[in-house]
């Protein structure tokens, strides 16, 4: 979904503007490319961070029990 | 240090301050030392070359803020902290209390707020992972990874859910002989560099750039750290300037003298350029065998204290207290932390 989007922009930058709209497309796209990835990371960090480190504690040595991540004790 | 008693043939030119000239002490400084051989110990001989790391630039007034700004919080604070394995390690803590809200006033409004954060470490000599999440869904993250002897990485990040709010830092450290230096990249386009050496043993001398993109505000500072054993004094000069306000600027001294293995005393300047206003702090920490007392007073008519008494083995009482003279405003808390 977000391809068709920048698609889209894409064509209407070119039909909007002169000669100079691939240079301008381009800077666009990358900024475009670059929001999109740091939306995404800042997604996927806010969900899978603590997760990460709870699978990398758990598989460090000594391998604690899946009991222990859940009791209070 | 030039008075000596000389039994050695050739006395020392008279170095009494050692003057900042590396090249041409190296050659002098081992007649020196053999020279010192009176009844109390040698002092260390000098080596121009092989001067220690200083401490990173971001830690230049450890010493001070340990004991003048200790984490005073008004409320109940709960923490628990449990060790699954030797580095991995979770974390619940518990906060009821107020939360103050910043006011243009002068009254001081605080809200009744309440969370529980759920947060799991992971450390190992080269990679830290810390991860902290709260009820509102806030998450604050850090990770430090030694990406080889000298070189570190670290991002810290703080994300919620609305939308630009998230805060996200990335810092490259590179820890040279007798040199640190770092590079920080952030959100809103900040960019910003820092450097510090070590120009004596006890000397070290730094700066710091920094530039905001979206604010369009970009700042300079210096510091400087001296350093004994007993004591350390720092200084510290800050501007920064935006592009329509005209330019402000920080300037701040500290002094910790270290009375005893126990008792530390500490004391802060800090002058404001733009709002002309002076701060003086002071303040001391106790550091007994059970327990750890802090304290400050301020010239802004503030008093607080920060009480960590370890009852039993693991178990940690906690009581704050912070009283505002001026603005009225009075803060206690207690606590209680389980676990490291």
């Amino acid at each position: 979904m977000a391809s068709k989007v920048s698609l889209k922009v894409k064509g209407k930058a070119k039909a909007g503007k002169g000669p100079k709209s691939k240079e301008q497309s381009t800077c666009e796209l990358v900024k475009e490319w670059t929001t999109w990835a740091m939306k995404k990371t800042k997604v996927i960090t806010h969900y899978g961070f603590i997760p990460l480190v709870i699978l990398i504690g758990m598989n460090s040595e000594p391998k604690p029990h899946l009991y222990q991540l859940l009791s209070p004790v | 240090m030039g008075s000596s008693v000389s039994l050695a043939a050739a006395p020392p030119p008279p170095v009494a301050p050692p003057p900042a000239l590396p090249v041409g002490l190296a050659q002098v400084l081992p007649q020196k030392a053999e020279e010192k051989g009176d009844g109390k110990a040698a002092p260390e001989k000098v080596d121009w070359l092989d001067l220690p790391c200083p401490v990173p630039y971001e830690e230049l007034q450890r010493e001070a803020l340990m004991s003048l700004k200790p984490e005073l919080f008004e409320g109940l604070r709960f923490d628990f902290m449990k060790m699954l394995n030797q580095r991995f390690a979770l974390s619940h803590s518990v906060y009821m209390g107020s939360m103050e809200v910043p006011s243009q006033s002068s009254d001081v409004i605080k809200v009744p707020s309440s969370h529980y954060e759920f947060g799991a470490n992971f450390l190992d000599p080269k990679l830290m992972l810390i991860g902290r999440v709260l009820t509102d869904g806030r998450m604050n993250a850090r990770v430090k990874c030694d990406l080889t002897d000298n070189l570190a990485l670290k991002i810290h990040a703080q994300l919620t859910n609305e939308p630009h709010f998230s805060q996200g830092m990335f810092q490259f450290d590179y820890k040279g002989k007798d040199y640190r230096s770092q590079f920080q990249i952030g959100n809103n386009a900040f960019y910003g560099a820092n450097y510090i050496q070590s120009v004596s043993p006890h000397l070290s001398l730094g700066g710091e750039i920094f530039w905001i993109g979206h604010q369009r505000k970009s700042g300079v500072g210096f510091a400087a750290r001296y350093n004994t054993d007993k004591m350390t004094v720092t200084g510290y000069f800050d501007q920064v300037a935006t592009a329509q306000v005209a330019s402000t600027g920080i300037v701040g001294l500290s002094y910790v003298q270290k009375v005893s293995e126990k008792v530390s005393l500490a004391s802060d300047f800090m002058y404001n350029q733009m709002s002309r206003d002076v701060t003086s702090t002071f303040g001391y920490d106790y550091i007994l065998r059970q327990c750890r007392l802090r304290g400050k007073i301020d010239t802004n008519g503030v008093v607080g204290a920060l009480l960590e008494e370890r009852l039993n083995m693991g178990v940690t009482l906690l009581l704050s207290a912070e009283i505002d003279h001026g603005k009225k405003d009075y803060k206690f808390g207690f606590g209680l932390t389980v676990g490291e």
